[in-house]
């Protein structure tokens, strides 16, 4: 990294500190530093997030007042890897959303077909309802990533999707009888 | 008290004859999901798994544990308490979650907002010290404490830290309370001479059998079972006492025909000591100790209530 | 119950535990298996460019926790499987970084240096048996050095240690790893920060959860394993697919090897010449590794640059010098980065601190599991009754020499034939890993909250990388900061509500004082 990036680096982990140490540790916790029980002065449940605080805000400092020489291998193309790291991450959060949601989807679409009202709650467990979501949002979470790295949708992409779903399946629902698949704990 | 109990137990066996042609019909809707409030591995967490198991194994019931840990319980009690009450979700804990904890929380919730399923097993819960510390009753410590010897006395629950000062309180010294997580750990914390003497649920069984440890004054109301002896908190002057149990529990507005149906299927696991739940009741907790139905409700808002004073007494 | 008594029973755990199987009527233990199948996947995952130990570790951990079950009985064989990953991927590490130039683990970055050269001399296969004589010399030396020591030093931190200098003691390591990991003390301090400050979240003493901003997802605390594997393997997840997205480099492992010579056993002349340098490269990394938060990769740089520094010095100037093929700059590499393996669970052991990656997953094995809580207790040597905890901790040293011995009699064949790892293409394999990792953590926890944490703690792993702050501080500090915390109060009740408890007695006031002193050093150094 260069001066001016650990620099600013240092800054905003120190604000980020005080912060913490100001608004949200004295907001969010509700013994104090210290605080008296039983007649004595006891450690309160704010002081130890405090010291992290300070932890931070001790790095922080040192980076801000002494950010040291710049690094040798700062060629690193930042830009382009965290643009990458962004889209890689809105796929596998997407895949896990619709993970949530397929599953149930689908109930409600075979239930309004069907004429019947099941709850999928109580289905969470059974054949084929509970494999429905992990299997499209598994294949989304994993068939994205590698269709972004090769800059193209293919077919290959989606067989390792589907293949290392099915995988995961036979490790650890059809051995196990009392795990769930995501998102079956949910429910 | 006790006879309020009597009066309630009896009540609960009738309502629960009643109930159990209707209970032998009831199977739930769907997968149970068990909250257990325990860190798994220990002795709780085991005792609900293996009761877990059995009641797949006698009634198909398809259990599904996990583990919902925290803040004495509350944190599982937060999740149960807008469950559905079909029977689909139940929970496991001990008493002191819905009595002291809740009414020290004060966080909105009480025990009118569950079903208590039915207790399991109670707690040997003493007063214990390294027997090499020469002392033979809690007598002893207290007199050690007034030579000037400051005395640290370990205790795994703010309840217990309570009975410990108030103990202190009653005997005229002050103990230095040292909260640790788990009955284990106040075992080690004795054991490594960083604690005198703590509080310990039942895992000092095998230490007092062995002469390492020693019960010095058993904190329920009634004597420790494997040291009569010892003189219990209300013979020391403490007016409160550790009593509790573990206890399956699901929110409120479960019908009675799922309680009973849960509670009598438990029972019957608990009781037989060939299960593999039963035998870990016998071998650690003394025997299995059933309340249920109205008389758990009735146990659980006493203990509530009586919490209360609890505090109180503990702030003064 | 004696000493020998619990070495004994702790043998006996690993051998006549539960059976697998039975092999012409004699049974196998299935501790015995675990720790042989963990050698062989270890291997397989250092030999495969982007896996490493710890992904295997992390992916591995819930599968056989869902296997084994919450039981003391599930101790030995799950993390005896674990530390047989830990020690099959530091061999496997060395494949392709001799073959192909591509290092498997970061630790065997050095062993390029002279298993590159090597292998583009046809002598690829030699290479690979000095890579395995001195990997497996040098862990079979910290291991004895680990069992050695261990129990020793639990036995004088429980006889000399009280809690205000227990607390000292867990400040003095945790600024340490700050001080020295990675980066800078002032990057180190900041991870360190975070990671307590994360582990506080939902936690403490008082009935409300803090800093939960009252709401039902952040009150139960973060889950540790969304915490260390959100940081550590989606972190690297996240760097390497970015990195190969950025360089879009050359695919790895199409370098034409030349015409290999044949394979045939290393010489006696060979070995003796060798040992030396094996030696003290294990002296080395067993130092290294028993001092908490320095890894395999320093280990190994230290190893390789003090040999090569001998090797500049004592030896003719005909001599085939380090950098282009010297069989000693392996030997220096891997004796080294193997020693850390066994001396870095001294103080996971011995005080329940963790030093390294490997250590973090042994203490969230023993944390899922229950039932072994690693520190000063396990090694109380009752007499009348006997202590689990002990007879575990003797069973893991038998599953350490039972994965040496694996890595002594077919380890290197093993090792030999998985050149072809190398080829496997990260962009396409990593995905796969994060999702596993991430249904792993579900399965777990139940719910997706989970997931989502891990998927931020991934974001923050991936920044750190990004700045050149090293994650370790963060998970150490984790995983310590409950335990700081509880060890502060409890001494602080303790002595009576003393506020200058960490100073009054002269051990935890030097504690406290090199604690200081170790990030002021630091900075003076590097800021």
């Amino acid at each position: 990294m260069s001066r001016t990036g650990t620099r600013a680096l240092g800054l905003i982990c120190a604000s980020f500190a005080v912060l913490c140490i100001t608004v949200w540790i004295p907001l969010d916790t509700d013994t104090g530093l210290i605080e008296k029980v039983r007649r004595r002065v006891e450690i309160g449940d704010a002081l130890a997030p405090t010291v992290a605080a300070v932890f931070v805000l001790m790095g922080g400092l040192l980076l801000a007042l002494a950010p040291g020489p710049t690094e040798a291998e700062d060629r690193a193309p930042w830009r382009g890897t965290l643009g990458f790291g962004v889209a890689m991450l809105a796929m596998i959060v997407a895949g896990f959303a619709v993970m949530l949601v397929a599953g149930p989807m689908a109930l409600a679409l075979a239930d309004t077909v069907q004429g019947s009202a099941r709850e999928y709650r109580l289905l969470r467990a059974d054949t084929p309802w509970k494999y429905i979501g992990f299997v499209l949002g598994g294949v989304i979470a994993i068939s994205g990533p590698i269709c972004l790295a090769e800059r193209a949708v293919t077919i290959r992409a989606l067989l390792i999707g589907a293949g290392a779903v099915a995988g995961m399946i036979a490790l650890f629902d059809l051995p196990f009888d009392d795990l769930l698949l995501p998102p079956n704990g949910d429910y | 008290m006790k006879d309020i109990f009597k009066t309630l137990l009896g009540a609960a066996a009738v309502a629960l004859a009643a109930t159990t042609t209707l209970a032998a019909d009831w199977t739930p809707p769907g997968p149970i999901k068990l909250m257990i409030a325990f860190r798994a591995g220990g002795g709780a967490d085991t005792q609900a798994r293996l009761i877990a198991e059995e009641l797949e194994k006698r009634h198909g019931w398809k259990i599904i544990p996990e583990q919902v840990t925290g803040k004495g319980g509350l944190n599982l009690a937060a999740v149960l308490k807008d469950a559905p009450a079909d029977g689909t979700v139940i929970g496991m804990a001990v008493t002191e979650t819905f009595g002291y904890n809740m009414a020290a929380a004060d966080a909105g919730m009480k025990p009118g907002d569950f079903t208590g399923i039915t207790t399991t097993a109670g707690f040997q819960m003493g007063v214990v010290s390294l027997s090499s510390k020469g002392w033979t009753t809690i007598g002893d410590a207290v007199a050690a404490a007034k030579g000037g010897e400051a005395l640290r006395f370990g205790a795994m629950s703010p309840r217990l830290a309570d009975l410990a000062y108030l103990l202190g309180k009653a005997q005229g010294v002050t103990f230095n309370i040292v909260e640790v997580r788990g009955g284990k750990a106040v075992m080690d914390g004795v054991n490594a001479g960083d604690l005198d003497l703590g509080f310990m649920a039942g895992i000092q069984s095998k230490g007092v059998a062995a002469g390492d440890l020693v019960n010095l004054a058993s904190a329920l109301s009634v004597p420790l079972n494997q040291t009569p002896d010892a003189p219990t908190f209300a013979d020391l002057g403490v007016d409160f006492n550790s009593d509790g149990q573990f206890l399956f529990a699901g929110p409120a507005g479960m019908s009675a025909e799922a309680q009973a149906a849960m509670s009598a299927a438990i029972a019957e696991i608990i009781s037989d000591p060939d299960t593999g739940a039963g035998a870990l009741i016998a071998k650690a907790f003394g025997g299995p100790l059933i309340v249920s139905g109205a008389a758990l409700q009735a146990q659980l808002a006493a203990d509530f209530d009586a919490s209360g004073a609890l505090l109180a007494a503990a702030s003064e | 119950m004696d000493a020998l008594g619990y070495v004994w029973l702790g043998i006996l755990a690993v051998f006549q535990g539960p059976e697998a199987f039975a092999l012409l009527g004699v049974g196998v233990s299935v501790t015995l298996v675990m720790v042989c199948a963990g050698f062989l996947l270890g291997i397989v995952a250092g030999a495969t460019p982007g896996l490493g130990g710890p992904i295997a570790m992390a992916i591995s951990l819930p599968i056989l926790i869902s296997a084994f079950g919450f039981t003391p009985d599930a101790l030995l064989p799950v993390m005896g499987f674990l530390i047989g990953i830990m020690k099959g991927a530091t061999i496997g590490g060395a494949v392709p970084a001799i073959l192909f130039n591509t290092p498997g683990t970061p630790d065997s970055y050095m062993t390029t240096l002279d298993g590159y050269p090597m292998a583009m001399k046809g002598q690829a296969r030699r290479a690979l048996r000095i890579a395995h004589l001195s990997s497996a010399s040098g862990d079979t030396f910290s291991d004895i050095v680990l069992i050695l020591c261990a129990p020793f030093l639990a036995l004088m931190v429980e006889a000399y240690l009280d809690l205000p200098e227990k607390t000292a003691l867990l400040i003095l390591s945790l600024s340490f790893i700050a001080a020295v990991v990675g980066g800078s003390p002032g990057k180190g301090l900041i991870s360190a920060g975070l990671g307590l400050l994360a582990v506080y979240v939902g936690t403490g003493e008082d009935f409300y959860p803090r800093l939960s901003m009252g709401t039902q997802t952040l009150n139960r605390g973060f889950p540790i394993a969304a915490a260390v594997l959100g940081v550590l393997i989606l972190g690297t997840v996240f760097h390497q697919m970015a990195q190969g997205h950025a360089d879009r480099l050359r695919p790895s492992g199409d370098a034409k090897t030349p015409d290999q010579d044949a394979d045939r056993a290393l010489s006696w002349p060979e070995v003796r010449a060798l040992m030396p340098t094996i030696l003290r490269s294990s002296v080395i990394g067993t130092v290294i590794g028993a001092l908490p938060g320095i890894g395999s990769t320093l280990a190994a740089t230290i190893g390789y640059t003090s040999a090569k520094a001998r090797h500049d010095r004592h030896s003719p100037p005909d001599a085939t010098a380090f950098g282009t093929g010297a069989p000693r700059g392996i030997a220096a590499t891997e004796a080294a980065n193997s020693s850390v393996s066994g001396a870095n669970l001294i103080p996971v052991l011995s005080l329940g601190i963790p030093g390294n990656t490997a250590a973090v997953f042994l203490i969230l094995a023993a944390e899922s599991i229950g039932g072994f809580n690693p520190g000063p207790s396990v090694f109380r040597f009752t007499t009348d009754q006997v202590n689990p905890e002990l007879v575990i901790a003797f069973g893991l040293f038998t599953c350490m020499f039972v994965a040496n011995l694996m890595n002594w009699t077919v380890g290197g064949v093993f090792m030999r034939s998985m050149g072809f790892l190398a080829r496997v293409p990260r962009h396409r394999l990593l995905p796969v890993v994060l999702v596993l990792t991430l249904t792993a953590i579900y399965v777990q926890e139940t719910r997706m909250e989970a997931v989502w944490f891990t998927l931020g703690f991934g974001v923050l792993g991936f920044g750190m990388r990004l700045v050149g702050m090293s994650p370790l501080p963060f998970v150490i500090a984790f995983i310590l900061g409950a335990k700081l915390e509880d060890s502060a109060r409890q001494s602080f009740s303790a002595t009576g509500g003393d506020p200058w408890f960490l100073f009054t007695s002269p051990v935890a006031a030097v504690f406290m004082a090199l604690s200081v002193l170790v990030v002021v050093l630091g900075a003076r150094r590097r800021p």
